[in-house]
């Protein structure tokens, strides 16, 4: 029964995004400056119907309807709620229908919400949304549909893969998909600004706000992924270069270099191909990623059950964005003499850009080369964390110490007459830094750089804050973003310095010493819960010096459905430090290996994250109460 | 100003003393190398029988006294290039390590021209 209404709520939507385009065109053929009332009100019930057919797929999962297909390989009766719920998308069909949902509800609201723009520019706006919808719609019926039936109907389902059934990775996808798909919207605006040669800073403020809340929304759900890798994965890193990582940090550059350039665009009319070109990349980056990662071509943690059907028709649509957007773009491209000059805001934000090209590029290489020697020479090569650490970090020394210098230059041209307080600045980062391998422990020449320019841009953002309370005229949002990154690359300098690593083989009732600390092994429990067995250590660490004692537990789980053993690592955390420490058996004897981890400043890094985004909320306020 | 260059001297010095006399990271490689049975993990993350394996012959080749990089071609030539997360620096992987700082660098080159074109209009 589901399974009919689902189908027909997914031909409707089709149907209606079919009747959005006639429309559209139907209006654009007339004089008025109005848009019919007909296209908000078709528009705002596909919004109805998408979602309508989204609670229905959920329906399913929360009755555990097996007469689906998707609910049958994906759940089981036995699961908690909030992991039937969460299920629904945790898959390829369902995690489509996520796609469309933003699609669609994204392009209703810029429907609505740009009312002082030319209606030409709205129209194609959604014109070129719908044909993406429309693609997706087709996506999901024909290859890839969540209500296909199954029959006889199965009893009971396969279960969801364990190390999925987590809070974390409930909202991981949902927040992930707001930032990329909803980069959509701006790409459609793109176009559309291309066709009706709607190319001034109107463009930028119509489009501003959208960048900024997908931005928002990618790096929350790039820092929910990093957090449950962190706890779930059980290596205890949060970031490994993971191609799946990479292709949720490509449209992030991207966005991250449009909103810089926009401002631009809004404030001096410049840039504005170079904006365009933004906008189209953001959205192909991100159904690249889209591609990379269900076509099942790249060896990942991500990697769902891979089918060539898909990856062909993903394939496919993107060639037709690039060509498309590609096409459209040099059709209207015609060369503008900007004339900027050396020493101004603007040539910090081209600055801004050319870094994040560059890291960009880099990861997109790093990414694809080993499928290109694949296909090209037959071998497998592998780029890993230590390529990116090479390459990027050694940049990134330059890039925040042209993030601090940036901000304080004024528009058009500036004059350097704040050299000495940049000495003062640089001088006291120093200082710091040579307080902290004095005290602590000392590190490498690029660990010192690192460390000494991300705190150049600290404490020169920090006072830029004091200099703009002094003029009341501040700039919130940007200080806070900036600090944020700051820290960001701070801590994560520190955690990278300072983290200590021990892999021990024990057997219950051993003690081991190492450093200043001693790991006692004192028993093992056996516990069982509703759909899994776990055996929990129960391992005390003390830090000899400090005298302080913690408990940990690791577990080894055992679930049923599907049969999987998954390995829980205990996690203490406080304000300077983690432990972590992870419990596997070693086969056929009563050895287990304990892994222990002290990572320092762990919590400071989703923190510097968290306000990173809380910078990013802060302007899309202040733009949604100045339009 | 005289003390800040001693404060930098004093930091550089520090720094040149710490570039000799490294010990060979033993965790450090083991992050480096694949775990060829998993999906994404590295050896140092796994606790698979291959894993396990791979650890011994690393230590082993420690204490041969192997530098890291040698460790690396060791594998590599062992199990095939897939093994190894940093890709080594041959004719096949040349555009991989060059094309970065040719962005980097090409990128800066054009920033420029923009301010040589308005010099030029002046």
């Amino acid at each position: 029964m589901l399974s009919n209404l689902g189908n027909l709520l997914l031909f409707l939507s089709a149907f209606l995004s079919l009747s959005l385009i006639y429309f559209s065109f139907q209006c654009l053929k007339e004089s008025q400056e109005l848009i019919h009332s007909k296209i908000f009100q078709i528009s705002l019930v596909q919004s109805t119907v998408i979602l309508a057919c989204f609670f229905t797929l959920i329906a399913a999962f929360i009755i555990s309807d097996f007469s689906l297909i998707n609910v049958y390989q994906n759940s089981h009766s036995a699961k908690p709620l909030l992991y039937k719920i969460s299920g629904t998308w945790g898959n390829h069909e369902g995690s489509l229908m996520l796609w469309v949902i933003i699609l669609v509800i994204f392009s209703f609201l810029f429907l609505i919400k740009n009312k002082l723009h030319p209606k030409k520019f709205r129209l194609y706006t959604l014109i070129f949304q719908n044909i993406i919808i429309l693609g997706f719609l087709f996506f999901i019926l024909f290859n890839s549909n969540p209500f296909t039936s199954i029959s006889p109907v199965p009893k009971e389902g396969l279960g969801l893969n364990p190390i999925l059934q987590d809070p974390a990775l409930a909202i991981h996808p949902p927040l992930l998909y707001l930032g990329f798909v909803g980069s959509s919207i701006y790409f459609s605006a793109a176009m559309a600004a291309l066709i009706t040669d709607y190319s001034d800073k109107s463009f930028a403020l119509s489009i501003k706000n959208w960048v900024l809340i997908s931005w928002v929304f990618q790096t929350l759900g790039i820092l929910v992924g990093s957090i449950w890798a962190y706890y779930e994965l059980g290596w205890g890193g949060f970031w490994f270069w993971d191609p799946v990582e990479n292709a949720s940090l490509l449209p992030w550059f991207a966005m991250t270099a449009l909103f810089h350039s926009l401002i631009v665009l809004e404030k001096r009319n410049l840039f504005y191909f170079w904006v365009i070109i933004l906008c189209l990349m953001t959205f192909i980056l991100s159904v690249t990623g889209t591609f990379l990662v269900r076509s099942g071509i790249l060896n990942s943690v991500h990697t769902f059950a891979s089918d060539p059907g898909r990856g062909i028709y993903i394939l496919s649509f993107l060639s037709l964005l690039i060509f498309g957007s590609i096409f459209l773009f040099f059709k209207k491209y015609c060369a503008k003499n900007y004339s900027i000059n050396s020493n101004s805001k603007e040539t910090f934000v081209l600055i801004n850009n050319w870094f994040m090209m560059f890291y960009l590029l880099t990861i997109l290489i790093g990414t694809l080369y080993p499928i290109f020697t694949d296909a090209l020479t037959d071998s497998k090569i592998s780029v890993g964390p230590p390529f990116y650490n090479a390459v990027i970090f050694p940049v990134v020394v330059a890039f925040l110490i042209f993030m601090a210098v940036g901000p304080n230059t004024k528009w058009i041209k500036n004059r350097f007459d704040n050299l000495i307080n940049l000495i003062i600045i640089a001088v006291v980062a120093i200082a710091i830094n040579f307080a902290i391998f004095y005290f602590f422990k000392s590190y490498t020449i690029l660990s010192n750089l690192i460390i000494i320019s991300s705190l150049f841009l600290i404490i020169s953002s920090l006072n830029d804050l004091i200099k703009s309370i002094k003029k009341s005229n501040i700039d919130l949002a940007r200080i806070i973003s900036h600090i944020s990154f700051g820290f960001l690359v701070f801590f994560i300098g520190l955690n990278h310095n300072f983290s200590i690593e021990r892999d021990l083989n024990m057997r219950v009732g051993e003690t081991k010493k190492f450093h200043n600390y001693q790991i006692k092994f004192k028993n093992l429990k056996l516990k069982d819960y509703d759909n899994y067995k776990a055996i929990i250590g129960n391992l005390e660490v003390e830090n000899i010096k400090l005298g302080d004692k913690k408990t940990l537990n690791p577990e080894i789980r055992i679930y049923e459905n599907p049969r999987t053993l998954t390995y829980e690592a205990a996690i203490k955390t406080n304000f300077i430090k983690d432990y972590y420490l992870t419990m596997s058996n070693i086969d056929r004897s009563e050895f287990y290996n304990i892994k222990f981890q002290k990572k320092p400043m762990m919590i400071w890094i989703w923190i510097s994250v968290l306000f990173l985004t809380l910078g990013g909320f802060l302007r899309i306020f202040k733009n949604a109460k100045n339009n | 100003m005289k003390i800040k260059i001693y404060i930098l001297t004093i930091i550089f010095i520090f720094n040149i003393s710490h570039i000799f006399g490294k010990d060979i990271d033993k965790n450090l490689i083991y992050k480096n190398l694949r775990c060829l049975v998993c999906q994404g993990q590295s050896i140092s993350d796994s606790n698979s029988d291959f894993a396990q394996t791979v650890k011994l012959v690393v230590n082993d080749l420690i204490k041969q006294g192997k530098s890291e990089d040698e460790i690396y071609s060791f594998m590599a030539d062992k199990y095939g290039e897939w093994i190894v997360y940093k890709p080594q620096l041959n004719k096949q992987n040349f555009i991989l390590w060059l094309f970065p700082y040719v962005i980097l660098v090409s990128g800066g080159l054009i920033i420029l021209y923009q301010f040589r074109k308005k010099r030029e209009k002046t």
